[in-house]
């Protein structure tokens, strides 16, 4: 025989519902307006939520935090959201997986009703692990808000560029792309003009091109690329330009340049070929200070197989 | 263990029949309480039984009853089913001078009478009863899906909840229109 559970005193609800492992809280969040309101005055926390992309399907993981698991399993919930108005929750460690269905829900409304349930304003990390090139304005709209924005090694070139494209002015701290979306561009400056607090592009198999220009038009404030392909000599007129640009606005805050580190040795001189720097360093990590005209500082350094320009 | 008898509708309760488990220190004579639920039957409860329960407790702490005394006023909770104020007597014994575990297993299986228990154990106020049946309450829905929920626990789809919120404005539309009506009869 049911029972009316909503009946019961409102004390008696709450610690019925803090009771509640953290897979059947959110199921009880689903079941109307009421129990989602309920669910969200619980006191169930959960670690930062991650969201991965698979072609045209969303899996969207929730984690119990260290406090919830003494009540919760610990292992991750992991929602598959299709379109329509069904989701499949496998509980990661587990065979086989389950069906919920909410008939007034469509694709959009899942990861809004889990963010609300546990007062998440944002998604920590979206992972584009693969994509279909159509199915990217649907993420954006399903998942407005990020952190971290990670495209995947698996992601074919044009939808890994179209991805970082789109989807990289939405992350609020970071970007990482594990693939050379340089490689075949028509156009590198579109991707290094955009104007963005941290990226990192990474693809030990196939370093990336850079030019001077390039360098020059970066509006990121923090790059990283692992490996870069560009010449001792490049640097050198990269210094030089930074140098004669007087007052001019330059955005990046960092640059770090991974290059093979006999390519750094070798073109150590070449790099500071002409110019007047002061060492700060000079040992294993070499460091040394340049400044211009107008007061800028531009700190230089090695970091293992890295080349650093920190500006001040 | 309790000590029950049927009782009558009279408001003199029945003589126990079996005598309760004596407290732990023998100098000091134990004191009993008497209560009854819906049904009249009366159990015998020692106070440290009775501690349990935030409500008696304080309802026993000043009264200075005599065991007569005691006998004659039965603490009435017509609210409370019998078999329900039996499970929470036993469990009251059980624990009685106790620590209480971090589980217990013997809180009733079937739904309607955990349910029932909670609302007792809720106006009884015994806090740690409380603490275990919301656990089980909890349990009656592990690994279900929403539709399963919502069928165990009975909660109205939010159609029903708008519907049965529209029915009680109209409702209170309807009293304050009487009440105004009356009102203005009266000043007639």
């Amino acid at each position: 025989m049911p029972i009316r559970l909503l009946s019961l005193s409102g004390e008696d609800l709450q610690y019925v519902i803090n009771s509640m492992v953290l897979s059947d809280l959110i199921a009880f969040s689903l079941c109307s307006k009421r129990t989602k309101a309920l669910a969200k005055s619980s006191n169930h926390k959960i670690d930062p939520m991650s969201a991965y992309v698979y072609l045209n399907f969303i899996i969207f993981e929730i984690r119990p935090s260290e406090q919830e698991r003494q009540r919760s399993p610990r292992l991750s919930l992991l929602f598959s959201i299709y379109s329509g108005s069904r989701i499949t929750l496998t509980r990661a460690g587990e065979n086989g997986s389950e069906v919920w269905r909410r008939p007034e829900f469509t694709q959009s409304d899942w990861i809004p009703h889990f963010m609300s349930i546990f007062n998440e304003s944002v998604i920590q990390e979206l992972n584009i692990v693969e994509v279909e090139e159509s199915y990217l304005d649907t993420v954006k709209r399903i998942i407005p808000k990020f952190n971290k924005l990670e495209i995947g090694i698996a992601c074919f070139d044009d939808a890994a560029r179209i991805a970082f494209l789109k989807l990289s002015p939405i992350a609020v701290e970071h970007v990482e792309v594990q693939k050379n979306i340089f490689n075949n561009a028509t156009d590198t400056t579109k991707f290094l003009t955009l104007n963005l607090k941290s990226v990192t592009f990474q693809d030990p198999r196939y370093p990336f091109k850079l030019t001077v220009d390039d360098l020059l038009i970066l509006n990121i404030t923090d790059l990283t690329i692992d490996e870069a392909n560009i010449t001792g000599r490049e640097l050198n007129q990269f210094l030089k330009l930074w140098m004669k640009g007087n007052h001019k606005f330059y955005r990046p805050k960092s640059i770090r340049l991974a290059l093979e580190d006999e390519e750094i040795q070798l073109n150590r001189q070449e790099v500071l070929k002409g110019i007047q720097y002061e060492f700060v360093e000079e040992h294993d990590h070499f460091q040394f200070r340049i400044r211009r005209g107008d007061g800028k500082e531009l700190m230089v350094h090695k970091e293992e197989n890295s080349i650093v320009f920190n500006f001040s | 263990m309790s000590s029950t008898e049927q009782g009558t509708s009279s408001a003199a309760p029945a003589e126990p029949t079996t005598a309760p488990e004596s407290a732990a220190a023998p100098e000091v004579p134990e004191s009993f309480y008497y209560v009854h639920g819906k049904d009249k039957v009366v159990h015998k409860v020692s106070a440290g039984a009775l501690q349990h329960s935030a409500l008696i407790h304080g309802m026993i702490s000043n009264l200075g009853y005599t065991e007569e005394q005691a006998k004659a006023n039965p603490f009435p909770f017509e609210n409370i089913d019998g078999d329900i104020l039996q499970m929470v007597v036993d469990w009251c014994n059980q624990h009685k001078g106790k620590p209480t575990p971090p589980e217990d297993t013997n809180l009733p299986k079937q739904k309607e009478k955990l349910f029932d228990l909670v609302l007792a154990v809720n106006y009884l106020e015994i806090k740690e009863l409380l603490t275990y049946c919301c656990k089980q309450v909890a349990m009656m829905v592990k690994g279900k899906s929403p539709e399963e929920i919502r069928e165990i626990w009975m909660i109205p789809t939010d159609a029903e909840d708008e519907a049965a919120e529209k029915e009680a404005k109209k409702r209170a539309g309807k009293e304050a229109a009487g009440e105004t009506a009356a009102a203005a009869g009266d000043a007639k």
